[in-house]
Parts: structure tokens; sequence; C-alpha cells
């Protein structure tokens, strides 16, 4: 018996990653998942590695029309839906003297207004004992050379939870934001570099990057109800980063 | 396959409320609990509830002492600790122009110096790779009038969570707080001194500034502190987990 049996989860940035890992640990926990994301190959080859309880959705959460198809599916095939990891997001290295609007608007759309979207999407279907799940980031506690605008998003996303918490009062569902510091995804490892991941590994306390998988089982828990009393927390799963 | 099969773990203020729910949730992770407490009576009848895998020392963790037979009971029976959950707390209600210095000094005795060495004196025993979990509390961050010096001493807890995680790190234990907000427990009432209708109205008025809208049960902190406690957290360490509702966190 897993701790997600029956339950209906959508996941974007689901194809690979972070996102990726969390649809095989909800699947893993009994969960039917969506997962929603820009590239087809990739979605294709999540779906099947993930097996018969995973669909994939095509789209961009920037885009509205994507995201109201996504919500389409969800509610055709499943009617219902209980947990939702906006997990979706962008982020590039640009210094102040050097930022364009171009790289802003960018950010923004995906981080922000694609959670923001993602989630009020969602909500017609979310029923009493949902929960949200918003991909933060160490980055958004801290400050990191040539971060401002993904930082700035990230902050903007962990103070999302604080009010929609105060917002979906009395509904049954919570919201918390998972931040994750350096993490080993394969996007990580190839722009890294092994340099780069020994510089990220020496920086955490913990003195490694996190496997991808130990992301995913605190998404299980923020999506279980081993976390009924938690809403509007952020949930650091950073090897101490950004706890110090 | 459960999530703490074989583990060993200390649990202090195990007698009731949180410690309680915790050391019964471990217990059906499939570990095997020590709980301490300072009242041999309620410790029994916790251990009864428990009703497996448990072992009681009474002890006050403000004593250095009892923690030595605390854990001389450990090595004896188990030869090392792979969990700690330093629970143990107290806190009296006391406006700054009222408080004496023995609610002073029993609320830093009981919370800081006892959870200090509580973990200071597990180290010999503790097994690489273990975790720690340190009750702070959700005041850690507020202001609530007549809680100062119990609020004050939950942030020590918490910046001893911070300190750990580097001395501890090499050990590969991870060092976490966990930050409950109001709980359904008998402490609010048997403990801070407020009467039952005092403590009554004191959780009416918590719950009201609660965005979950209630107070939270002992199984659901139980539930977070086996998620620190367990491989699932095995990248969280120096954290202050809120457990709390929402109530510090908007």
């Amino acid at each position: 018996m897993g701790k997600l049996d029956g339950k209906v989860a959508v996941i974007t940035g689901g194809a690979t990653g972070i996102g990726r890992a969390a649809a095989k640990r909800f699947i893993d926990e009994g969960a039917f998942v969506f997962i929603f994301g820009r590239r087809q190959e990739a979605l294709d080859a999540a779906v099947a590695a993930l097996g018969p309880n995973a669909r994939a959705v095509k789209g961009s959460v920037s885009d509205e029309t994507d995201l109201d198809r996504l919500y389409a599916a969800v509610k055709a095939e499943r009617r219902t839906l209980d947990i939702v990891f906006a997990n979706a997001g962008a982020g590039s290295q640009i210094r102040l003297g050097k930022i364009t609007a171009e790289h802003i608007d960018e950010t923004f759309d995906t981080n922000v207004k694609g959670t923001i979207f993602t989630v009020q999407k969602a909500l017609p279907l979310m029923r009493e004992g949902g929960s949200i799940i918003l991909t933060g980031s160490s980055a958004g506690t801290t400050g990191a050379p040539a971060m401002s605008a993904y930082s700035a998003s990230k902050a903007a996303v962990r103070n999302l939870a604080r009010t929609w918490a105060e917002d979906l009062k009395g509904s049954g569902i919570r919201v918390n934001v998972l931040s994750p510091g350096a993490t080993a995804t394969e996007l990580a490892k190839e722009a890294l570099g092994e340099e780069g991941q020994k510089v990220f590994a020496a920086m955490t306390p913990l003195q490694r990057m996190a496997d991808p998988a130990e992301i995913a089982a605190v998404a299980a828990f923020l999506a279980s109800s081993d976390s009924s009393f938690m809403t509007a927390s952020e949930v650091a799963v950073d090897g101490g980063l950004a706890q110090l | 396959m459960k999530k703490l099969e074989g583990k060993i773990a200390v649990i202090t203020g195990g007698s009731s409320g949180i410690g309680l729910a915790t050391a019964k949730r471990f217990v059906e992770e499939g570990a095997h609990v020590v709980i301490t407490g300072r009242r041999e009576k309620e410790l029994k009848e916790a251990a009864a509830l428990i009703e497996r895998n448990v072992t009681t020392v009474v002890g006050d963790v403000s004593r250095l002492e009892d923690l030595d037979r605390l854990y001389a009971v450990v090595k004896e029976k188990y030869g090392h600790i792979d969990i700690l959950f330093a629970n143990a707390g107290a806190g009296t209600i006391a406006p700054l122009a009222m408080a004496t210095e023995a609610h002073f000094d029993q609320t830093f005795d009981v919370n800081v110096k006892g959870l200090f060495f509580t973990v200071q004196k597990a180290l010999p025993l503790f097994k690489d790779g273990g975790s720690i979990i340190l009750t702070s509390s959700v005041s850690n961050v507020l202001g609530l009038p007549g809680f100062s010096a119990y609020a004050a001493s939950k942030a020590a807890v918490r910046n001893f969570a911070r300190a750990w995680t580097m001395e501890l790190k090499d050990r590969k234990i991870r060092v976490n707080c966990v930050s409950p907000g109001p709980i359904d427990t008998p402490a609010l009432a048997t403990t801070t001194g407020l009467t039952a209708e005092q403590a009554k109205q004191a959780a009416a008025q918590f719950a009201s500034q609660i965005p979950m809208g209630r107070s939270g049960k002992p199984e659901e902190i139980a539930a977070a502190v086996t998620f620190l406690a367990s491989d699932e957290s095995s990248f969280i360490t120096g954290v202050d987990l809120a457990v709390d509702g929402g109530m510090a966190q908007v």
C-alpha cells in the first residue's frame, strides 16, 4: 500500500530531472500522474519508462491555452485532481549590467506567471485534502552572482505559497514550497561539468549534490497526509546550503 | 518495507504529547525506542500504550547525571543510537514585568541546557549517518506576549541545528529542527500555569491565527519527525521544518 494510493497528480516540468523523479516516486506510491513539458520526445521517453499510470501533455506553463489543454485532459480521464507539483522552471545566468528585458520576461514568465496559472487553473478540479507543491530554490534566500532574475523569481514563488495558504483557507487544500539546492539532474550535470559539480558539492554542508530521487522523496512527503499540518511552509532540500 | 526498520531511537519528553505520538509512530515504522521523562507513572503508561520495542528511563534532561544514566541504559541494551529526538521542553507563561528568575532558569535549563547536553552525551553512541531532530517551536520567529523566555529558548534551539550541522557533517549525521505550532497536547493545560478555561481560550485564540483554522494533532508532528528521522529526508540538514498549519509562515 502506497501513501498516494488512488491520488491523481499533475507535475509540470515532469519529463526530466526532479519532475521526472517525482513522477516515478508518486506512481510507486500509488498515484496516477500527468506530466507536462515542452518537448514531445522527452515526454514520450518518460511515459514509456513510467508505465501505464502516466500520461503526458505537451505544452508550456507560460501559455495559458496549453494549461487549459492540460487540465482538460485531466478532467476527461480522471475528473478530479489531488496533487499539483508546479515544478517547471527556467533560469540562465546574467550579471547585473548585462540584464535584458527579454531575460527577465523569460525567467518570470515561466517561474512566476507560469506557476500562478498552473495553480489557478488546477483549482476547479481539486478536492479537499489536496496538496499543492511549488518548486522554489535555495537561490530564493541566498545571493549568487549573475542569478538576480532567477533568485528573485524563486523568492516570489516562496511568497506565493504564503498568500495562497490564506486564499485557500477553508478549502482543505494545502500549499507548500519545496526548495532544492544543488541537484544532480542530467541537465545540471551537463551545464555544470565535472568541475562545476565539485564546486557545488564543496559549498554544500553535506558535501555532495542531491540525487533527484531525494528531492522526489520530499515531494512525496508534502503530497501525502504525512504533512497534513503543513501549509505555507518552505522545505529546504539543499544539504544545508542555505540554512546556516 | 518500513521506514525505520531496526533503528534505535532515543526520545526525551517521551511520556506524553508529541514525544509519545512519535514513539508510537517510530515503533510502527520498525524502530526500537528508549523514552525518557520525569514522571515514572506517566512513562510507564506511555510504554503500555506503545506496547512493544520500548524501554523507559526516568530522568530530567536538565540534570546531567540523569542523562548519563539514560545513555548508560541505551549503551547496555543496544550499544548504539541511530535517531535522537531531543523533544523535552518546558514553558510557563510569564509577562516580562512579572517573570521571576526561577521562571527564566527553568525554561532555559530544560529547553537550552538540557537539549544541549542531551545531544552532546548521545554523540559517543551515535552511529555515523544518523539523524538528530530537535523540537523547536513556531514561537522561535514569533512575538507572543508572555512567551518571551520560551520563544528565546526555542530560537536558541533552532540555531543549535545550524552549528551542529557543520560540526557533525563529517560523521554524516543530519541535524534538523521541527517547529510545531499549537498542538492539542496535555502540556498547554498542565504545564503552562493556565487554568483549564484559560487553556481552552488560548487554544481557540491560536486556532484563529492559523491559516488551516485549527490546531494540530500530536500524530501530525510525529509524521513529520518520522520523515526527518528516515532516509526520506536524506538531503535535508540544518533546516527548521515548520509544522504549524501556516501560523508563522504567512
